[in-house]
């Protein structure tokens, strides 16, 4: 039976693949690319077994490990749906006793491809304990544990996540919190590298941090073999018991969970407000702009799709900030780089409509009151948020004397980028989470060409904004606050004239395209 | 352009890769007739309507809509067409209040004449009480009610119905079959498409049978089952009937 899912599994990979040729060759890419990423990381070890002594490779493979497996427990959190292919759901309707279950659904984690990576390079780092024959049994055994543990850690995740009511919403709240927080990774470690040992160098710090974690259910299976390889017998003995205690309980609470998800159904409670509540449709003047305005401005400040984007706009200044400090020029002129990530956000926006576009393409609304709608929309958001960091930024720099150069490039940036994007959404359609997964789904279905188009677009932007950008580095570096002042008006000149532009050409591309995007869209793969 | 039929197809034809879906179709939706389209899975039914409506593009054939060609003239002509497409999503993360308010602005219908119209669609669909629920959240039957609502808004002149009745409860049924005969028997034109033979036989005055991408008869509902049950001429002109009890494993004793 479990033999049987297993196989399932793999049927419908293969079947995905020969539907889609383009998702093929992306498919080899990454298989390329992971089979380089092992290699790498398998030379890394025998190098490490051959030159180092026992305590290096204890840390690194602790840390790594450690890092590895947590990787397993965010995953589906960050990349909802991973593999859906063989979910629980999707089990219920067979016969299978909840051990049978849980064994297919943990098998079909550990055969895929991260799960067959990560058990070549647990089975690796045995190489390193090849100068002590009983750590390297030891270390076999071990390998087994933590991979087992990686795989039912992550099961465990996409259960809760899917069962336990907090549903889409949630997980789209955790899912924006835990981006957060590895964007901010970067100063966290260094900040609390910083406690651990104010006066030491970097490898004693590793050390130290490698002795700690080896305590912790993360990173206890791997550091058995490097307590037995020093003949730490004790240690050894207790990093087992709390590596295999890890394992049963995440068994236990998983085969719980299971059981507590099948209870709920996957209706969620509806979402419900007051009848005769509106929101912007109330507000915005009747006719395919307002109309649009008002649904395209929904989405800006409601979908997670949108949010997901506009979420770098406080942390890119923030990065800045821990790394260079409020002196540096980087935090200065954050809101330039704010404002070329906003400007990029709706390059592709009937994508994010879906097959919803269907609905605006049958209601015959004319391309350019279309294409005017989804840019008052995204002014309303961009135009605030970026005068706001530009402020803020400015304001805790306390490098007043900068801001019209700085407002004169950022302004170029998200005009120019209004302008193209009413153009080139009339052209491009990118495969984007549908309305409602996750906004972190990695989508199948982008194609090589595809990804690239990004740049041409970034090129198009570029290319308007450039006489802003440079009277306003010149204005900068050179000192000279008229050009800064030319720089900004001939930031908003160009960049207005540029999206009455881009609103009438646009407009008739799309009247032209319209059809042929909306079959576009339906031949997206998983719509 | 009053003698203009309300919807004329002529040698529409649409083919997806190797499939020839639609191979060559002529259809003529008299004004205000209720004409049901009906044919096996895969017939070419949702190809043919939203080739009819402007949202694909037919390979070749012409289309009007009161005289006004679909490709042509697409703004005015979708602005007469009300239209229920199948197998597309609703802007869904909107109430259905919001989702009817919307389509209406679309069609720029004067914002005093927006609320008394979403209002009567609620009470006409029985949604008044999921008036405030995201679209998203509402059963099958529901959103089907909702996006039905949504092409009516806009007082249209020809109604392209894709399965109008899937799912839908057969109270709601009844009430919206009510409003659509009075539409009909009030000058408005009705298209749908039905895997109900029942209910295109009690409903519809014309009727035309496709499938594999052709017109297999068309004509008057009475023209078309020449006195047999639609149910038993559709099977005779589409075939495919077995008369088989079922395998032997299958039988319980």
């Amino acid at each position: 039976m479990v033999a049987t899912v297993l196989r399932l599994r793999y049927r419908v990979l293969a079947n995905t693949l020969a539907r889609h040729p383009a998702q093929l060759v992306g498919f080899i890419f990454g298989m390329l690319s992971a089979l380089w990423l092992l290699v790498l990381v398998v030379a890394g070890l025998v190098v490490l077994a051959l030159w180092q002594g026992a305590e290096p490779a204890q840390t690194v493979v602790v840390l790594g490990g450690a890092v590895l497996i947590l990787g397993w427990v965010l995953g589906p959190v960050l990349i909802a749906g991973t593999d859906t292919t063989v979910d629980a759901a999707r089990l219920a309707p067979f016969p299978l006793t909840r051990r049978q279950l849980m064994l297919a659904l943990a098998g079909t984690g550990a055969t895929g491809i991260p799960g067959i990576a990560t058990a070549v390079v647990a089975l690796a780092t045995v190489v390193l304990w090849v100068r002590w024959p009983v750590a390297a049994v030891a270390a076999l055994a071990c390998a087994v544990l933590a991979v087992a543990t990686c795989v039912i850690a992550s099961r465990l995740v996409t259960t809760l996540s899917e069962g336990l009511g907090a549903g889409r919403r949630g997980r789209e709240i955790v899912g924006t919190v835990v981006l957060g927080l590895i964007i901010l990774t970067g100063p966290i470690v260094t900040g609390v590298l910083m406690l651990l040992d104010a006066s030491g160098s970097p490898s004693a710090q590793f050390t130290q941090a490698g002795t700690v974690v080896g305590w912790t259910p993360l990173g206890a299976a791997w550091a058995v073999p490097g307590d037995i390889a020093r003949g730490a017998w004790g240690p050894a003995l207790a990093k087992l018991v709390i590596a295999a205690a890890t394992l049963a309980v995440l068994w236990l609470v998983w085969s719980r969970a299971l059981v507590a998800a099948q209870g709920t159904s996957r209706q969620r409670a509806a979402r419900t407000v007051k009848p005769g509540s509106l929101g912007l449709f109330g507000i915005m003047p009747t006719g395919g702009i307002g109309a649009t305005w008002a649904r395209s401005l929904t989405a800006w400040l409601r979908d997670p799709r949108y949010l997901r984007q506009l979420i770098m706009v406080p942390l890119l200044p923030i990065v800045f900030w821990f790394t260079g400090g409020a002196a540096s020029g980087l935090f200065a002129a954050s809101t330039v780089i704010v404002a070329l990530v906003i400007a990029l956000v709706g390059y592709t926006d009937v994508s994010y409509d879906g097959t919803a576009f269907a609905t605006v393409l049958a209601s015959g609304v004319r391309g350019r009151d279309d294409r005017l709608g989804r840019m008052l929309a995204g002014v309303c958001v961009g135009l605030p948020l970026v005068l706001a960091v530009a402020l803020i930024t400015t304001g805790i720099a306390g490098s007043w004397r900068m801001l019209p150069a700085l407002l004169g490039a950022a302004l170029a940036l998200l005009l120019s980028g209004y302008a193209v994007s009413a153009v080139s959404s009339a052209l491009i359609i990118s495969p984007v989470p549908a309305p409602g997964d996750s906004p972190f789904k990695t989508v199948p279905g982008q194609t090589f060409v595809n990804g690239m188009l990004v740049f041409v677009v970034m090129g198009a932007v570029l290319a308007l904004s450039a006489p802003a950008l440079v009277l306003a580095a010149i204005g900068v570096f050179a000192d000279l606050p008229v050009l800064a002042w030319i720089s900004l008006i001939a930031a908003v000149a160009v960049g207005l004239g540029a999206m009455i532009g881009g609103v009438i050409f646009g407009g008739r591309v799309l009247d032209r395209t319209g059809p042929d995007l909306l079959q576009r869209i339906r031949a997206l793969p998983a719509r | 352009m009053t003698d203009a039929p309300a919807l004329q197809i002529r040698g529409l034809a649409k083919r997806f890769g190797d499939k020839q879906a639609v191979a060559g179709i002529d259809l003529d939706v008299p004004s205000g007739s209720f004409f049901g389209l009906v044919g096996p899975n895969g017939a070419g039914k949702t190809t043919t309507l939203s080739m009819a409506t402007g949202l694909l593009r037919p390979d070749a054939g012409r289309v009007a809509v009161h005289g006004i060609d679909v490709w042509g003239q697409p703004t005015d002509a979708k602005r007469i067409i009300g239209n229920l497409a199948d197998g597309v999503r609703l802007f869904d993360r909107l109430t259905g209040e919001q989702l009817i308010t919307y389509t209406a602005m679309m069609f720029g219908i004067p914002r005093p004449e927006i609320a008394p119209r979403v209002s009567d669609l609620l009470t006409m669909m029985d949604l008044r009480d999921a008036a405030g629920t995201i679209v998203a959240d509402y059963s099958a039957g529901m959103t089907k009610k909702i996006a039905l609502a949504c092409a009516l808004v806009h007082a249209p002149r020809l109604l392209v119905l894709d399965e109008p009745f899937e799912s839908v409860d057969p109270v709601s049924a009844a009430n919206i079959e009510d409003v659509l005969r009075g539409y009909t028997a009030s000058g408005g034109s009705v298209i749908v498409s039905s895997h109900s033979m029942d209910l295109v036989q009690r409903m519809c005055d014309h009727v035309a049978v496709i499938a594999a991408g052709h017109v297999l008869a068309a004509g008057t509902t009475d023209e078309v089952r020449a006195g047999e049950s639609l149910q038993e001429r559709f099977v005779s002109l589409v075939g495919g009937r077995h008369s088989s009890e079922g395998p032997a494993w299958l039988r319980q004793s």
